[in-house]
């Protein structure tokens, strides 16, 4: 192969690659704080409510799940500003990822929930707790145990998937090596580049969470 | 490597000259006539300029204008089609007398092939709604402001941007998306061509659109050798009195549904 890699162009671009960085983490850890609570409300609501709340929730689940988050990132920031909100390139980038987020959350919660046994429940109310102590102080600590994995790798696919929000023309990673790659041509050194930093944001991440595992779910000794 | 030295480079220096020989082609008007036929090249995959049309034969604005010049000198047009590429080579190996097919005058072409001043040409332009007062590029600060990334228009653009701090940037993937913000009100000003649907539709506030000024101008001329001045003179005269009879301008309405783009001449 006669091709010369030169790495130079590439990090001569580095303040807008670590601009570029930081927008990924910054559109992903914002998206997960919001998303996670609306997810926990939901997921609770599906598993103890009245039949119509549950089907309006599992409504909007299929709807989100079953559709490309690229044309649910397209109908935020375009079609939106039809019906007069007018959002930012983060803020709709932000939207879409927590409506993304919280359906697939949703689900993950929801098994968790389910899978603590019903028996615990029964006895729980026996003793006259009434729901929502129910949930805290029997349900909660173990589903979340159950579904830390799950939720884990949900994050790192959120953070993987944020590369899609260029289309948008916000300027995270994705867009930011697309820029260079435009200016320099240097496309096999700029998508190696970026492909060894969304490969260590995944693992870092990886590594922080679970070591956050170990730390809140440590078995008692 | 050594496939291509051996089987390759020989089969394509065949081909050369194979086709020198026969091909050496007319360098003035009277040659021309007297050979009794006029060979153009043309590229048939860039609408509106050159295309094939239902019968598969060319047409657009380059084949026209080329048939234009063939009754100018009372011969038939034998068409070459060429790729963008391709175009000097033609020329260079003898292929044909002339080049007509968006071939855009630039001083690094030049050093190989003669140049006619222009016959029409394709300005990359701001758009913008008609309502909003932008005159030139220290209007947009404080505006939002799309392209598509890596068009000619974001090249210029980001200069721009460096230039006149204070312009809210955004690039988009490809030109519907770019549209798209437009339409819906995303961007307020959005670099373009000086042709394309988007000023055929209204604005989020129902306003048309229009354009406010050019980025960078493109200008077609007509490639011929170098050393022939004769024909060279001649297609420049030719094209002065279609510039200013209405011919070219004519040619630009027709295909391209806007007005010729000032040309001026060198």
């Amino acid at each position: 192969m006669d091709y010369v890699f030169q790495f130079g162009p590439v990090f001569a671009f580095w303040p807008e690659l670590l601009r570029g960085t930081a927008l990924t983490i910054a559109l992903t850890l914002v998206a997960t704080a919001i998303g996670l609570p609306i997810a926990a409300v939901l997921a609770a609501l599906r598993s103890f409510s009245s039949t119509p709340v549950r089907a309006a929730v599992s409504a909007y689940v299929e709807l989100i799940r079953n559709t490309p988050f690229l044309i649910q990132l397209y109908f935020v920031f375009f079609a939106l500003p039809g019906l007069g909100l007018r959002l930012t390139a983060n803020e709709a980038a932000i939207t879409a990822m927590v409506v993304n987020l919280v359906a697939y959350a949703v689900d993950i919660l929801r098994a968790g929930l389910q899978a603590v046994p019903r028996g615990q429940i029964e006895a729980a109310r026996a003793l006259g707790l009434r729901p929502l102590r129910i949930i805290r102080h029997v349900i909660l600590g173990q589903a979340l145990r159950i579904v830390y994995p799950a939720l884990a790798s949900q994050f790192i696919l959120q953070l993987l998937g944020s590369s899609l929000v260029s289309a948008i023309a916000a300027e995270e990673l994705t867009a930011v090596a697309n820029n260079i790659m435009i200016q320099t041509f240097r496309n096999f050194e700029v998508f190696g580049v970026v492909t060894v930093i969304y490969l260590a944001l995944s693992l870092g991440f990886r590594a922080l969470l679970d070591g956050g595992y170990r730390l809140a779910f440590r078995e008692p000794t | 490597m050594k496939l291509l030295r051996r089987t390759l480079l020989p089969m394509a220096l065949a081909v050369l000259f194979a086709t020198v020989p026969l091909a050496a082609r007319a360098q003035t008007p009277d040659e021309i006539i007297k050979a009794g036929k006029v060979v153009i090249a043309i590229d048939t995959t860039v609408p509106p300029y050159g295309t094939l049309d239902t019968n598969m034969q060319p047409s657009g604005l380059d084949v026209e204008l080329s048939q234009l010049i063939g009754k100018s000198l009372g011969v038939p047009v034998e068409f070459v089609t060429v790729t963008s590429p391709g175009r000097i080579p033609a020329l260079l190996t003898k292929r044909v007398d002339m080049v007509v097919s968006i071939f855009s005058i630039t001083a690094e072409r030049a050093l190989q092939v003669d140049f006619t001043n222009p016959y029409g040409g394709q300005a990359t332009v701001l758009i913008a709604p008609k309502g909003k007062v932008i005159k030139g590029p220290k209007d947009l600060v404080g505006l939002k402001v799309g392209a598509t990334r890596g068009a000619i228009e974001d090249i210029v653009l980001t200069q721009i941007v460096k230039d006149y701090p204070g312009i809210n940037y955004l690039r988009f993937d490809d030109g519907p998306s770019c549209a798209q913000a437009m339409l819906s009100g995303q961007i307020e000003a959005m670099g373009g061509g000086d042709y394309g649907d988007i000023y055929l539709r209204k604005s989020a506030g129902g306003e048309e659109f229009e354009q406010k000024f050019v980025l960078r101008p493109n200008y077609f001329g007509i490639g011929i050798r170098k050393g022939n001045p004769a024909l060279l003179h001649w297609l420049n005269t030719l094209l002065f009195t279609m510039k200013s009879d209405g011919t070219l301008n004519r040619l630009s309405m027709t295909y391209r549904k806007a007005p010729v783009i000032d040309l001026p001449s060198f």
